[in-house]
């Protein structure tokens, strides 16, 4: 079972119809006991990265999660805020305090003029075709919907699995270990996204 | 490479597609709004528009449950928008599986709501809708209440001053275009995107391949098409093939389930 994180913050149907749409069992739950029985985690996320981890603080999840990534080592899928989340910091409106799991700072998309901020569209990967990630997925077909202002600046290199192109390399994946991040939304990428989801729910079966 | 976006923009009126003129006349049914999604959907566009038409007149919302059963269907990104006058409204729309709202009366007649649902729900997901015409004085005038009641408002200073509330894109309609298919209003298409930092979605007036490619070449980050998708031959692949063959960077990859 599938637990998507749900702290009232981002479009969760989405990703669950996704899920669904690929016979996956997929809960939405704040619950710590959910997220004990579920196998694999999904942190999903749209809007503001404050409000989000004060968001996360007042249902009282960060420690379940923290538990359950970092103590159980279960398959994580962050995605669009929910991949920055990650982070050590973030300095949208502020500095704020992430979940620390991966050693990144999140900043503002600053590209050169005519690049529009916030990044918003369909935009193509640099990523490792080998990667169990990717399986399936054409090089000269991998667009992947994009949607943010703000992105994952990686500490370690080694973190940072995919990037696109917006003015300078930008981070679309990361990954470390059991936690596994994407900046643009798989469930909303069409065929592409949909594999890279199935491509990660097989993954993690072997976990 | 970021691509440019091909949006198809659906009127949805009484739960049913309908396309007009100018706003007010000759409206014509269109088909059902999930089952036209799913057909755009495996055409491959880019992303997908709903505006209900009438929801901001009769002081109601568009319907969540048609907005739920599309995001069952379609796993792409989609905008909607009509009669959106609160905060709840937006977090009940992007609950059903909308990615993005957009607002036109309500962003004129509350000051700060821009800037509220920006900060509440992030400036990417705030699509600030200008309906405009030109008055007899020749000038571009904003309208709200789908096209019913004027403003001395001028698009121009209004999108800057809507960049400065944190909205995430501009949709630029043109009321005397709308449902013309006579091509889109590429002076202010220009001159909105050379002034602002924030991407511009250019509406209204698509009729030809070649309109396509002008509303880019003048600065749209993304284009909305409806009647020449509903009532010409025009599909979705014969725009990208074209604008492709053009020079333009557009998706190559066709939609979910292929």
């Amino acid at each position: 079972m599938i637990a998507i994180v749900d702290y009232g913050m981002g479009n969760v149907r989405s990703l669950a119809n996704a899920f669904a749409y690929l016979g996956e069992e997929v809960v939405v739950t704040d619950q710590p006991q959910v997220m004990d029985d579920a196998e694999r985690i999904v942190l999903p996320g749209v809007g503001a990265f404050g409000d989000a981890m004060r968001a996360m603080g007042e249902k009282g999840v960060i420690e379940p999660l923290n538990r359950q990534v970092m103590e159980l080592r279960k398959p994580l899928l962050g995605i669009c805020l929910g991949m920055q989340l990650v982070a050590r910091q973030s300095v949208e409106h502020g500095n704020h305090q992430g979940l620390g799991w991966i050693d990144a700072r999140v900043e503002r998309l600053a590209p050169a003029p005519p690049l529009k901020v916030p990044h918003v569209g369909w935009n193509s990967l640099d990523f490792p075709e080998s990667d169990w990630l990717f399986q399936g997925i054409r090089r000269q077909e991998a667009n992947f919907y994009f949607v943010h202002s703000f992105h994952m600046v990686c500490a370690r290199p080694e973190d940072r699995l995919a990037t696109t192109d917006y003015g300078g390399d930008v981070t679309a994946v990361v990954r470390r270990g059991n936690i596994l991040a994407m900046q643009f939304h798989p469930e909303k990428s069409q065929d592409n996204g949909l594999r890279l989801l199935q491509n990660w729910v097989n993954w993690s079966a072997g976990c | 490479m970021l691509k440019k976006r091909i949006i198809p923009k659906f009127l949805i009126r009484g739960g049913r597609l309908v396309k007009g003129v100018g706003f007010h006349d000759n409206f014509r049914e269109a088909g059902n709004p999930v089952s036209t999604a799913k057909v755009y959907d495996a055409y491959g566009v880019d992303e997908l528009m709903f505006v209900d038409i009438d929801a901001t007149l009769e002081k109601r919302v568009v319907t969540g449950s048609i907005i739920e059963r599309v995001s069952e269907e379609v796993f792409m990104p989609f905008t909607v928008g009509g009669g959106l006058q609160t905060l709840d409204q937006i977090a009940d729309l992007l609950r059903s599986g909308a990615d993005k709202v957009s607002i036109t009366s309500a962003a004129v007649q509350q000051p700060d709501f821009v800037r509220r649902a920006a900060s509440r729900f992030g400036d990417q997901c705030i699509v600030v809708g200008l309906d405009y015409a030109r008055t007899p004085d020749g000038r571009r005038r904003l309208f709200t209440h789908g096209g019913t009641v004027g403003s001395d408002l001028d698009p121009m200073d209004y999108a800057q001053r809507m960049q400065d509330s944190h909205a995430g894109e501009i949709l630029l309609c043109s009321i005397d275009r709308d449902g013309t298919m006579s091509g889109y209003d590429l002076d202010l298409i220009h001159a909105i995107s050379e002034k602002l930092d924030i991407p511009l979605i250019a509406s209204s007036g698509a009729g030809t391949l070649a309109h396509c490619a002008e509303a880019l070449e003048a600065g749209a980050s993304a284009i909305t098409i409806s009647s020449m998708f509903l009532f010409s031959d025009h599909s979705p692949i014969k725009v990208r093939t074209y604008l492709s063959t053009n020079g333009f960077a557009v998706r190559s990859q066709l939609g979910s389930h292929s």
